[in-house]
C-alpha cells in the first residue's frame, strides 16, 4: 500500500502544481478564449473528482 | 423588495428548519457523542449535504461573484484548486476516521491533544480554533444583515438581519445538536444548490440569450477576464497567497474535519467526498457565471461585492427568484454559523472543561458545550454588529490562522518524530505571524500572510520536533494501528 500510496500522493502533488502554473505560462496566459485557462482548471477539477472516485472505491463498509 | 416580504420569507424559512430540527432533537439520544456526533452514525448523502452547506458559506455567491467581477477567471482557479484540496481526505480521511471510533475521540483537536501526549496541544489548538473562527463567523451574519439591508433597500435594518440569523442558528443547533444542524443543513444545501442553478439559468437566458451567448459576449468585450493574471488583480502572488491556504481547508478548519468523525462507515464517507465534490464543482461554475454575467451587465460598479444585490435588483431576475436567492445565501451563511458554534462548543468542553476538570461525569460535559453553543451566538452576534476593521482581518486571516494546524495534523498521521511543544510552537507562532501580516497589511517578499504561516509553522514544527523528545510509545501505537487497519482493507 506504502507504494500506492505514493504513487497518488505524486500524481496529485503534480497536478495541483500543473494548476497552479500553467495558466500562468504562456500556453494559456494570452488565450482570451472559453477553451483557455476556464477549460483547463474545469479538465483539471473532473480529472481530480473521477482520481478519487477511483482511490475511494476501496472504501467499503469495514470497522 | 419589501420589508414585510423578506420578514414572511425568513419566517418560513425558520419555520420550516425549526420542523426539521425538532424532529432531530427527537431521534436523539444522550451524550456528547451523540449531541456534537450525531452518534458517529450520519448515512452519506446527509453528511455529503452538511459537508457542502458547512464548507460553503454566503463567501460564494457574493465574494467569488465579486472576485470574478474584477479578476475574471483566476477566481474559478482559486476555487477548483480549492475543492481539489479534497485529495486531502483521501489519505487523512479514513485515518481520522478509525482513530476517532478507536480512542472516542470528539474533536480533531483532542486527537491532536491524545496523540502528543499533551492536554497543552489541545487546549492550545482549540483556542487558536476559537480565534481564528468567531470573526469568520462574525462575517457570515455581516453578509446576510447587509444583504437583507440592501436587498429591502434599507427597510430591513442590518441588525435586524443579523439578528434573525443568530436566533435561527442558535435556536436549530440548540434543539437536536449535530443531528439538527445535519438536517437542516441538508435542507440548506438543496435550497442553495436549486437556487443558484436556477438563477444562473435566468441569468444566462434572459440576460444573453443563452450559455453560448454569455461567452461570446465575454470573450469579445473582456477577453482579459478569460486569462491570468487578467485585469491583475490575479497577479501571482495573490493567486498564491488566496490559493494556497484554502487548498488545506478540509484539513485545517475543525468544523470540517470534524466531520470526518461522522460517517457510520468508510462506504458512507465515500458518498459524502464524492457527493461534495459534485456539489462544490456546480455550486462553483454557478458563482463564477454569476460574477461574469454581472461583469457584462453591470460594468460600473464601484464595488465588487455589490455585483450579487446588484444582479438580483436587475429586470431579469423575477422578484420571486431574487427572493429565494437572498434565503439560499442565508442558508448558506447559516449553516455555516451554526456548524462552527457547534464545533467550537465541542472542543470548549472537551479540550478545555475537560482536560481542566477531570473528574467531571458526562452530564457535566455535555451540559457545559450545551451551555456554550449561546454563549458563542452571541459572541459572535456582539463581533458582527461592531462592524470592526480588525474582524474583518482576522476573518480573512482565518485561513491564513488555521492553517497552522496543518503540520501538526499531518505529524500525526505520518511522522512519529513529532512532538508537543513543537505543535505548540508551531500554533502560536505561525497563529501570531498570521494575524501580525494580515492586520499591518505587511507582505514581505510580496508573499501573502497564508504563505508565511505555512512556512513558519512547518519550520518550527520540524525543528523543534528534532529538538525535543516525541511520545514514542503513543506514536508507533498510534500509527502502526493505522497501518494494520489500513493495509488489511487496501486503503492508501
Amino acid at each position: 500500500m506504502k507504494k500506492k500510496r505514493i504513487f497518488w500522493a505524486g500524481l496529485f502533488f503534480l497536478m495541483i502544481l500543473a494548476a497552479f502554473v500553467i495558466p500562468y505560462t504562456p500556453l494559456l496566459n494570452d488565450l482570451n478564449r472559453v477553451y483557455g485557462a476556464f477549460l483547463f482548471w474545469n479538465i483539471f477539477a473532473l480529472i481530480v473528482i473521477v482520481c478519487l472516485g477511483i482511490i475511494t472505491s476501496k472504501w467499503r463498509d469495514l470497522g | 423588495m419589501s420589508a414585510t416580504t423578506i420578514y414572511l420569507a425568513l419566517f418560513l424559512y425558520f419555520i420550516v428548519g425549526s420542523i426539521i430540527a425538532r424532529y432531530a432533537g427527537r431521534k436523539m439520544g444522550g451524550g456528547v457523542n451523540e449531541y456534537f456526533l450525531a452518534g458517529r452514525s450520519l448515512g452519506g448523502v446527509v453528511a455529503a449535504l452538511t459537508y457542502s452547506a458547512t464548507t460553503y458559506s454566503a463567501f460564494m455567491l457574493v465574494g467569488l461573484a465579486g472576485f470574478t467581477y474584477i479578476g475574471g477567471v483566476g477566481a474559478l482557479g482559486f476555487e477548483l484548486i480549492y475543492l481539489s484540496g479534497l485529495v486531502l481526505v483521501a489519505f487523512f480521511g479514513p485515518r481520522l476516521w478509525l482513530v476517532g471510533k478507536r480512542y472516542n475521540y470528539l474533536t480533531p483537536t483532542e486527537m491532536l491533544g491524545d496523540r502528543y501526549q499533551s492536554k497543552a496541544v489541545a487546549v492550545v489548538s482549540a483556542v487558536a480554533a476559537v480565534i481564528f473562527l468567531i470573526p469568520y463567523s462574525a462575517v457570515q451574519l455581516i453578509g446576510i444583515g447587509a444583504l437583507v439591508e440592501g436587498i429591502s433597500g434599507g427597510t430591513v435594518p442590518f441588525l435586524a438581519g443579523v439578528g434573525i440569523a443568530s436566533f435561527i442558528a442558535v435556536y436549530w443547533t440548540w434543539t437536536g445538536g449535530l443531528r439538527a444542524v445535519a438536517w437542516t443543513d441538508s435542507l440548506q444545501a438543496a435550497v442553495m444548490l436549486i437556487v443558484a442553478v436556477l438563477s444562473v439559468v435566468f441569468i444566462a437566458y434572459r440576460g444573453f440569450g443563452g450559455f453560448g451567448n454569455l461567452f461570446t459576449a465575454l470573450e469579445s468585450q473582456y477577453p482579459a477576464w478569460l486569462t491570468v493574471p487578467g485585469p491583475g488583480f490575479f497577479n501571482i502572488h495573490a493567486f498564491i497567497g488566496l490559493t494556497l491556504p484554502w487548498f488545506f481547508f478540509s484539513l485545517s478548519n475543525p468544523q470540517v474535519s470534524q466531520r470526518l468523525f461522522m460517517p457510520r462507515s468508510l462506504a458512507q464517507m465515500r458518498i459524502m467526498v464524492m457527493g461534495f465534490l459534485i456539489f462544490g464543482f456546480i455550486y462553483t461554475l454557478v458563482s463564477i457565471l454569476w460574477g461574469f454575467s454581472a461583469r457584462l451587465l453591470l460594468p460600473d460598479l464601484e464595488v465588487a461585492d455589490a455585483a450579487t444585490p446588484a444582479l438580483l435588483g436587475l429586470d431579469i431576475v423575477p422578484a420571486s427568484v431574487a427572493l429565494l436567492v437572498m434565503l439560499g445565501i442565508s442558508a448558506a451563511a447559516v449553516s455555516t454559523v451554526n456548524s462552527i458554534i457547534l464545533t467550537l462548543s465541542s472542543m470548549i468542553t472537551r479540550d478545555v472543561f475537560k482536560n481542566i476538570r477531570e473528574d467531571s461525569i458526562a452530564h457535566q460535559e455535555l451540559l457545559v458545550g450545551r451551555i456554550f453553543v449561546p454563549l458563542f451566538t452571541v459572541l459572535i452576534l456582539g463581533f458582527a454588529t461592531l462592524r470592526l476593521d480588525l474582524i474583518a482581518a482576522l476573518s480573512v486571516a482565518s485561513s491564513a490562522g488555521l492553517l497552522v494546524m496543518v503540520p501538526a495534523l499531518i505529524g500525526a498521521f505520518f511522522w512519529k518524530r513529532g512532538t508537543a511543544p513543537a505543535v505548540i510552537l508551531s500554533v502560536v507562532g505561525g497563529g501570531i505571524v498570521a494575524t501580525v501580516l494580515q492586520y499591518s497589511g505587511l507582505k514581505p517578499f510580496g508573499f501573502w500572510p497564508g504563505v508565511w504561516s505555512g512556512v513558519i509553522s512547518t519550520i518550527l514544527f520540524v525543528g523543534v520536533s528534532l529538538l525535543t523528545r516525541a511520545p514514542e510509545n503513543k506514536a508507533e501505537e498510534f500509527i502502526g494501528y493505522l497501518q494494520e487497519e489500513l493495509d488489511s482493507k487496501e486503503v492508501i
